[in-house]
């Protein structure tokens, strides 16, 4: 019975996304709002793989999501221009940086974690930063634009085309999305549930933990960097905000506010915030005070999600 | 032949001494009880053999293997498997689901990212095993988290078999629990020593369940071996019970 | 190159200095309360600023002494509103919380005045070099230098020799202990987190003097202070004091030989600690799991 219903859920959630580009308009969006919905969705589940299914509390993602970004983007102005190639390099890229910080700090747990994540996030964003010739600077790396993929026997115009891109996009994120859904029901994701739910016990029925959240940490930056690729193609700009510890607590609240514990709460967290920040900036200069004050809401009255909360009420009804 | 053998061990933390020069050893098939006053160094002797933390100094063998400084996800994999003074489970997941974490990381499958259907059929049929064991079988898909403590303890105690261990430690399995679930978890006890030849050592406070189940006493106290004997000749040993069983009177 | 190298070690004592004021105060709040305040740098800023707005009234030293009492004051607030409601929850609510906090103080300093560079009046004879050789050692950089040890040997006689600063210890250690004792644990958690803030109001307004106010000026600290605590040892104040002079010399020292890499070197010490010693330099045993 639940699971026939988390079936219709699915369901729901897979025709809404699909057919998003037909009625966005009406709901008085655009195509590339859904579009930043869909890679802020990934993003923020990608960080939930960890957060939410793991248990450890990671608070710099945005390195790997912007060094996504800067992967794909210098790609294709300097080297290739090539929209495959620009994602392939920003995803290893991404990945291999979370390889090496990973084993930094595996051994961390807590609050010490995150505090050493945070601190590790703001490297990039001073390479970013400072290495201005290559970057760009504080002005971000633009003079470069997503390119048609070429299929062989003919190319999609991903460019001009909004509804491609949102399509291209969508794809990316089904993939991930239906990759990491199996990973958590797989018997590796069961170890990382058992970590979440009791370290100790889980260390001694054999699993070496700090092996495993360093998978997880690297599974979630994974796809973290394949948004933060997918983002900078829709903007043709990456920005050095997009590494900055703000755009981490961004993912971080998207998780919670939409419900950690549950594996759609991030899509739904990352709809809300986006939207509402997309309409707080046509509304004030000062909506950065607005983000504070709805973090602090979140935090004070909707700690479980909204998910959640409807999950709790099914449950209590 | 002895399976466990502890040399000598001791743990310092900071100035204080919890365990000093310990040994002991324990034989293929025994049931060994651990008993001493409170601070005695009981469990920190257990947390030394789980290898929760290495010894100060000292040396522990397993099976003629030398295991001081093996981390405690290697001591499972060959054979050492250990329950908590304070239950420790998976409190938001089910009975089953609890055992199934278990008998995946005992099947060596932590690191798949899928299981073939045969894989996964004996996955389920060692949990169901396992759930019968324990008498668990019509708990099997509740939250443990909202079960009594004794069903929450076979469950963790049958997570440790799962493990399929060769020597099972048991941090006093019957705290807090009333009298008919300490009668049941001793029960279980003798049942997996007997039935099943499992070497278990054991902490307990409950002087019945000891005297009941143990062919070994060793008796701690203040970090060091105060006493070491068969259940009657602990019972009689002067030193125990001025020391111990004096004071528990 | 004596007085280059000279003056950027200084400088890099000055920037040590200022690192470890805001991250003493941002380790008595995490140490005794589980907190990671992410809006440390907000209240910096807000200190700078009160000081610029009351010192037309009340002077430079006036500014000095008020400001960052002030600053304290909000700081009590916010933890007596907010923060407290969050003690004992997963760390991570309290750090989103702080998160939030940290975009309405950068953005409310912004709104209330400006978001451009606002200019830091310090007394004249202040601003004068003291030796033609060493021109770099100004009256106010000495005095900011003599000042930070005046105040972190404060707080360490306050931690050592008042009864709210053995509290505030003893419960670092051990809170429920503390509590077990009769210690009122929710007053004692505000007196410290202010304590804390105190300190981030005052190096902001320190900080005013050298730099300069504007909004982002807490961001841009903020981290360097995070490392100063995971270089020196999570639970250790004195290991926060070495993280942030070491830390700071370390990044002037690299100045004179690599100037692009003056950022860069704190985060390699930082990786190098956790490679070698993940508890950091003087962080206590078993406290980082």
């Amino acid at each position: 019975m639940k699971a026939l219903a988390g079936r219709y859920v699915d369901l729901a959630i897979w025709l809404g996304l699909a057919t998003l580009p037909y009625w966005i308009g009406a709901a008085g969006g655009y195509t590339s709002l859904g579009t930043r919905v869909v890679v802020m969705a990934l993003a923020a589940t990608a960080l939930n793989f960890l957060l939410g299914f793991t248990g450890v509390l990671s608070f710099g993602h945005a390195a790997y999501f912007g060094l996504g970004a800067y992967g794909a983007g210098m790609t294709i102005k300097y080297l290739v221009p090539s929209t495959g190639l620009g994602i392939l390099v920003g995803v290893a890229a991404g990945t291999a940086a979370a390889a090496i910080v990973g084993a930094l700090i595996a051994r961390l747990r807590g609050v010490y974690f995150a505090m050493v994540t945070i601190a590790f996030g703001q490297v990039f964003y001073f390479i970013a930063f400072r290495w201005n010739a290559v970057t760009g600077g504080d002005d971000g790396l633009s003079g470069w634009r997503r390119l048609p993929i070429d299929l062989g026997f003919g190319s999609i115009d991903i460019l001009g085309n909004d509804q491609a891109f949102y399509y291209l996009t969508l794809a990316g994120f089904a993939v991930a999305v239906a990759v990491m859904a199996a990973l958590l029901r797989s018997p590796f994701g069961r170890s990382l549930l058992a970590i979440r739910e009791n370290e100790r016990r889980a260390r001694f029925l054999g699993i070496p933990v700090e092996q495993h959240i360093w998978l997880s940490f690297v599974v979630s930056c994974f796809f973290v960097s394949l948004a933060g690729a997918l983002y900078a193609l829709l903007n043709n700009f990456a920005d050095p905000h997009d590494l900055r510890w703000d755009q981490s607590g961004d993912f971080v609240i998207m998780a919670v506010l939409g419900g950690m514990r549950t594996f759609w709460g991030p899509l739904v967290g990352a709809a809300i915030f986006v939207v509402l920040q997309d309409y707080l900036s046509t509304l004030t200069d000062n909506w950065m005070s607005l983000i504070g004050v709805f973090f602090i809401l979140v935090v004070m009255f909707f700690p479980r999600g909204v998910l959640g909360m409807l999950r709790r009420r099914k449950a209590t009804s | 032949m002895s399976l466990l053998q502890v040399d000598n061990v001791s743990r310092q933390f900071g100035s204080l001494v919890a365990v000093q020069g310990v040994s002991m050893s324990v034989a293929a098939g025994e049931l060994r009880a651990v008993i001493g006053p409170n601070g005695a160094g009981k469990t920190t002797l257990f947390n030394l053999i789980s290898g929760f933390f290495p010894p100060t100094s000292g040396r522990m063998t397993f099976d003629g293997r030398d295991v001081t400084r093996l981390p405690p996800h290697r001591r499972v994999a060959i054979g050492i498997a250990r329950t908590f003074q304070i239950t420790e489970v998976f409190p938001d997941l089910t009975v089953a689901e609890n055992l199934r974490i278990a008998v995946e990381a005992a099947a060596g499958y932590r690191l798949r990212p899928w299981l073939s259907q045969r894989a996964a059929r004996e996955v389920r049929d060692r949990v169901d095993a396992l759930l019968e064991l324990g008498s668990l079988g019509a708990k099997a898909d509740r939250p443990i988290a909202e079960l009594p403590h004794g069903d929450q303890r076979a469950t963790e105690i049958m997570m440790a078999l799962a493990l399929r261990p060769r020597l099972l430690l048991l941090d006093e399995p019957t705290a807090g629990m009333g009298d008919q679930e300490t009668y049941d978890i001793t029960r279980l006890v003798r049942r997996l020593h007997q039935d099943r030849e499992l070497s278990i050592v054991l902490i307990e406070h409950d002087m019945r369940v000891i005297f009941h189940l143990a062919d070994r006493i060793l008796v701690l106290a203040e970090g060091k071996v105060l006493a070491e004997g068969t259940p009657a000749e602990i019972a009689a040993d002067e030193r125990v019970q001025a020391a111990y069983l004096g004071k528990a009177a | 190159m004596t007085q280059l190298f000279l003056f950027n070690v200084f400088n890099g004592l000055i920037i040590g200095a200022f690192y470890a004021l805001m991250a003493l105060g941002l380790s008595l709040i995490l140490n005794l309360s589980g907190v990671i305040n992410f809006a440390h740098g907000g209240f910096l800023a807000v200190g700078g600023y009160l000081a610029y707005t009351l010192m037309p009234f009340i002077g430079f030293w006036g500014a000095l002494a008020v400001a960052p009492l002030l600053t304290a004051l909000i700081g009590l607030l916010v933890e007596f509103v907010l923060i407290r409601r969050l003690y004992g929850r997963d760390p991570l609510y309290s750090l989103l919380l702080t998160f939030g906090l940290a975009f309405i103080l950068e953005d409310g300093t912004r709104y209330i005045w400006g978001a451009a560079t606002v200019p830091f009046d310090i007394p004249d004879w202040m601003t004068t070099a003291l030796s033609d050789q060493f021109f770099f050692l100004t009256g106010y950089r000495l005095f900011m230098v003599l000042l930070v040890f005046a105040a972190v040997a404060a707080l360490f006689l306050l931690l050592n020799k008042t009864r709210l600063g053995l509290r505030i210890r003893a419960g670092s250690g051990d809170l429920e202990t503390v509590s077990a004792l009769g210690v009122n644990v929710r007053v004692l958690r505000n007196l410290n987190f202010g304590l804390g803030i105190y300190m981030a109001g005052l190096a902001g307004v320190l900080a005013a003097g050298m730099l300069g106010l504007q909004p982002t000026i807490g961001s841009a600290l903020i981290m360097p202070s995070f490392i100063a605590i995971i270089v020196g040892g999570l639970g250790s104040l004195p290991g926060t004091l070495l993280g942030g002079l070491l830390i700071g010399v370390a990044s002037g020292v690299v100045t004179v030989f690599f100037p692009s890499a003056s950022e860069a070197v704190i985060y390699v010490m930082m990786g190098v600690v956790l490679l070698v010693r993940p508890r950091g330099l003087l962080g206590e045993e078993g406290r980082v799991q």
